[in-house]
């Protein structure tokens, strides 16, 4: 009995060793998938869709009037791990607010840090330059990018969704997402 | 005479061979030297340190909560577990626990991050082996974890997503949905993985009886994770120091038998069915509740509690009521828009021209003088001294949100202070046990952090596993002890 069970172990070893299976099998999925869609998207052409609350490129939210909510407290200053952000102040404003890009690393502290509702940061990623000058951002870019990226309602959604945290983290508020049982 | 001519002649030595530290198969920044005679490897000596940025010094000079972003540095393939292991570390330090739903949240997505690390290792494992459709595959179905990390974070890699006492934000109901979906599918494509390759004869002879540990050398080296456990030893922290949910779900933890290349690559494909299963467990289990420990000493407090003062609608001034000012000189010196004059034991006063607004004063007065005036703004100072009132007998909303803002404003200047000691805390990441060792002087900064990274320590037993080999087998080495040289040199 033995015997005969490795007889045919040994047979079926043969006929996988001269039969290429295991390739021939590889190959089949290959060309399956020859036949299915693309995954891949052809990037400059074709946009990849960002989710809300991407963490790029910095704004500075403005308030009903126009102008820069910002009121210069220097918070997202004090909190940023890499030291990127520079403010001073002159006649009742910020007269500087200036993000150094290159040192940021996109935690979002600043957000979170900002009691006052002040700093966003977009979802724009496709800030490449020749020149260090241009991707320095100073106050009057920082707004603009404001109006550009953050328009209408979207502002607002931005501050309820990641603007953390609200007093509903530390209680249970109503629609709170659950597994709602399979699918069929 | 004529064979010492020839020995002379047809002289041979070991020949020194440098690979890497740009080397598309050394995964980073790894340098070997590597002594060869002819193919065969005689002595192979890792050098690390390429990537070194300091992140135990950083985390010196930078508060509890601001050196997270450090975390994802280290081991950037799963940022997502780095960060857990540190938030894990931190909250024991501090005494505080995160509550049931963050708990469960921090396991999912520390799950998925442990799937996302072993398919990137397989794609490129794969690819220095010589399978490159696998890689292709591999990529496909992380690039839908990365999107559900961008889906609740907004960032796909370096993700900063837990906190200390909890998570940022809480999980959209789509987020899920789709990874309910994701684990429906995902065993399915790991059987398309193992069609490519698990059977495969060139994989097998590149694999099968490379690198061979056995299990008690494997210990001895402090080797930790799949790379431990594909030599037969079921060394799990999840399993024996629970942390976070682990102790809810019910998982097995897949072990080798030989300790070569083949069956760590087996552990780890079973370890992404268990993940999977896990995921679904807990999925199916995530409780309502909050996501953050209600504890205002380690949190930023709530920020919608703090809109009385802070929304831009309300037109606060500040004001120094010229009574409870003592002269100290302290709001002056706090002031970042050089607002406040006042001679030394004489009441200061804010010229409103110049005042941001910034709630500087308001924190640093310790005597209770600066009040805010509701609706203020712009008007002059006679008119305001009529309108304010003492801290104590400001509406209520407004007493609770200049507390809070209080409070923001010490959190993020000093930081939460940790308790005095020391601990050590190990995470279970997918390459290995993680350790956060943290000695505190009671002050809101670690006087000293130090990390042990699985990355280190796996480089260390690279000499053990490739001796004797071939050189192409050096490949399979690094491939199989999963290293992120972030990690490993930090």
């Amino acid at each position: 009995m033995e015997h005969s069970v490795t007889v045919r172990e040994i047979t079926k070893q043969i006929i996988k060793r001269f039969t290429f299976i295991e390739i021939l099998q590889g190959m089949a999925l290959t060309l399956r998938k020859m036949f299915s869609r693309a995954v891949t998207i052809q990037y400059p052409k074709e946009r990849r869709h960002i989710a809300p609350g991407f963490r790029g490129q910095h704004a500075l939210a403005k308030n009903q009037a126009g102008r820069a909510k910002c009121v210069g407290c220097g918070l997202c200053a004090a909190i940023c791990p890499s030291q990127c952000i520079h403010i001073t102040r002159a006649k009742g404003q910020v007269d500087k607010y200036e993000v150094d890009i290159l040192r940021c690393i996109y935690c979002g502290f600043c957000v979170e840090a900002c009691p006052y509702g002040a700093v966003v940061l977009t979802e724009n990623y496709e800030y490449s330059d020749y020149k260090k000058e241009n991707i320095y951002m100073k106050k009057d870019k920082l707004l603009s990018n404001w109006d550009k990226y953050m328009p209408g309602k979207k502002g607002e959604e931005y501050f309820d969704k990641f603007w953390r945290p609200l007093s509903e983290d530390f209680g249970t508020p109503p629609g709170q997402s659950v597994f709602k049982g399979k699918k069929e | 005479m004529i064979q010492k001519e020839a020995e002379k002649i047809f002289e041979t030595r070991e020949l020194n061979v440098n690979m890497g530290p740009q080397h598309p198969a050394t995964h980073g920044v790894l340098r070997l030297v590597l002594d060869i005679d002819g193919e065969t490897i005689v002595k192979v000596t890792p050098y690390v340190g390429y990537l070194h940025r300091g992140i135990e010094k950083l985390g010196e000079s930078l508060s509890y909560f601001q050196a997270l972003p450090l975390t994802d540095r280290m081991d950037y393939v799963s940022a997502m577990s780095n960060n857990i292991g540190y938030v894990v570390a931190v909250e024991k330090l501090f005494g505080i626990e995160a509550p049931e739903r963050a708990k469960f949240i921090r396991t999912i997505v520390g799950e998925m991050s442990r799937i996302s690390n072993h398919l990137l290792w397989l794609a490129t494992h794969a690819l220095d082996i010589g399978a490159m459709t696998v890689f292709l595959y591999c990529f496909r179905e992380r690039e839908w974890l990365l999107d559900l990390f961008e889906m609740i974070c907004g960032a796909r890699l370096t993700v900063t997503y837990p906190r200390v006492g909890g998570v940022r934000n809480d999980v959209p109901q789509e987020f899920l949905e789709s990874l309910w979906k994701f684990t429906d599918e995902f065993p399915s494509r790991i059987l398309e993985y193992e069609t490519l390759i698990d059977q495969n004869r060139i994989w097998l002879q590149r694999t099968v009886d490379i690198g061979v540990i056995s299990a008690e050398e494997a210990i001895n080296m402090g080797m930790t994770g799949p790379t431990l456990r594909g030599s037969g030893v079921p060394y799990d922290i999840r399993k024996h120091m629970p942390y976070d949910a682990y102790d809810k779900v019910d998982f097995d933890v897949p072990i080798g038998t030989k300790g070569d290349t083949y069956d760590r690559y087996r552990c780890r494909m079973l370890e992404l069915r268990q993940s999977n299963n896990i995921i679904r467990q807990l999925i199916e289990k995530l409780p309502p509740g909050p996501v953050m420990v209600d504890d205002p000493k380690f949190t930023l407090p709530p920020k919608d509690k703090m809109m009385p003062i802070t929304h831009p609608t309300k037109e606060i001034a500040y004001f120094i009521l010229e009574k409870a000012c003592k002269g100290c000189g302290m709001c002056m010196r706090a002031c970042p828009a050089k607002a406040i004059t006042g001679e030394k034991k004489a009441a200061h006063k804010i010229n409103q021209a110049l005042c941001v607004n910034c709630a500087n004063c308001l924190v640093t007065c310790k005597f209770k003088s600066v009040t805010v005036v509701s609706g203020g703004k712009g008007l002059s100072d006679e008119k305001l001294a009529e309108l304010a009132v003492a801290p104590d007998q400001l509406p209520e909303d407004i007493k609770q949100a200049q507390q809070l803002l209080v409070k923001q404003f010490e959190f993020i200047k000093k930081g939460p202070k940790a308790p005095e000691g020391d601990l050590y805390v190990a995470t279970e990441v997918p390459k290995g046990e993680l350790g956060f060792y943290f000695v505190s002087d009671g002050s809101g900064k670690p006087f000293r952090m130090r990390l042990r990274a699985p990355s280190f320590i796996h480089a260390g037993c690279l000499p053990r596993l490739c001796v004797g080999h071939l050189v192409a087998d050096v490949i399979a080495a690094i491939g199989t002890i999963d290293i992120v040289l972030g990690e490993c040199d930090r």
